[in-house]
């Protein structure tokens, strides 16, 4: 990929994930507040975005959203790497109870 | 009947319309609308077309303990709590939309969703009356629905340390350990 390419694959991603979380926001707020993992701060910025605004913050060289599971626990949980007594629908359903358990980064 | 304004009563509707589609006992709807017994009545034979299951109310904690009802449990009890903590909502409203994310959660992963709208919100009266609580696991963190009071250094939840005979169920939908 050249830098032209990151560019623009950048914008994409960017430009999409902004546009799901604001038909998700307008939808049903709290539940896209658990959904995106955002503030009430952030959700609100977001809803009110027009779509020139949001062109111009999706160019940029860096992504707007970042990853949500930065451990080893849910990250081995997800990929089924680590213990490998239990099934795969089990792990994900553990992992979907610690991602729920955290709201710190919404708080 | 209690609520005099036209616009309460449609909101109150429109809540009991919802918990109905999602299956609700007909005591649910009488406890958390002002709407009378005679019309929650005819608006759940409207709405599902089929009178509602009579009888009790199942009112014991032990349901939450067991292994399985435990995890959809503790899955839907930990969503309910981060709405809690994001949205400020009516109580009801919180566990109507903590128990959809929660079913869609389900769906995804082909379980059945053990847990019924009743159940969860038999669930959220027993954490309100400190009856049931969440604890962390000392081994993962998660938080588990348990009683109060239980160590929380020693404990450690279904999915760390699954009972022997956990998961070995050939029920479709159901959660398998191997």
């Amino acid at each position: 990929m050249n830098a032209d390419q990151v560019l623009t694959e950048i914008r994409e991603a960017n430009l999409s994930y902004l546009m799901l979380a604001q038909s998700l926001i307008r939808a049903d707020r709290e539940q896209a507040l658990y959904r995106l993992g955002v503030t009430e701060e952030s959700a609100a910025m977001i809803a009110m975005l027009t779509p020139a605004q949001m062109m111009k913050i999706a160019s940029g060289n860096t992504l707007l959203c970042r990853f949500r599971m930065d451990d080893d626990l849910v990250w081995g949980l997800l990929t089924n790497h680590g213990k490998g007594s239990a099934n795969d629908t089990t792990n994900r359903l553990h992992a979907s109870i610690l991602l729920a358990g955290r709201h710190q980064e919404a708080a | 009947m209690r609520s005099k304004s036209i616009l309460t009563e449609a909101k109150q509707i429109e809540r009991a319309v919802t918990l109905i589609n999602l299956g609700a006992r007909l005591q649910v709807l009488e406890s958390e609308t002002d709407l009378s017994y005679e019309r929650l009545l005819r608006l759940y034979k409207e709405v599902s077309g089929k009178s509602p299951s009579k009888g009790q109310l199942p009112f014991s904690t032990d349901w939450f303990m067991t292994w399985q009802p435990n995890i959809h449990a503790s899955l839907f009890l930990n969503i309910h709590e981060y709405l809690n903590k994001v949205a400020e909502l009516d109580e009801i409203d919180t566990v109507i939309k903590a128990y959809k994310l929660y079913q869609e959660q389900t769906t995804a992963q082909n379980l059945e969703a053990l847990l019924s709208i009743t159940r969860a919100w038999r669930l959220v009266k027993f954490v309100d009356n400190g009856m049931l609580t969440l604890t962390q696991c000392s081994k993962c963190g998660g938080k588990f629905v348990t009683h109060p009071h239980e160590i929380a250094k020693h404990y450690v939840c279904g999915l760390c340390s699954p009972p022997a005979r956990a998961g070995k169920g050939k029920s479709a939908g159901g959660i398998q350990m191997h």
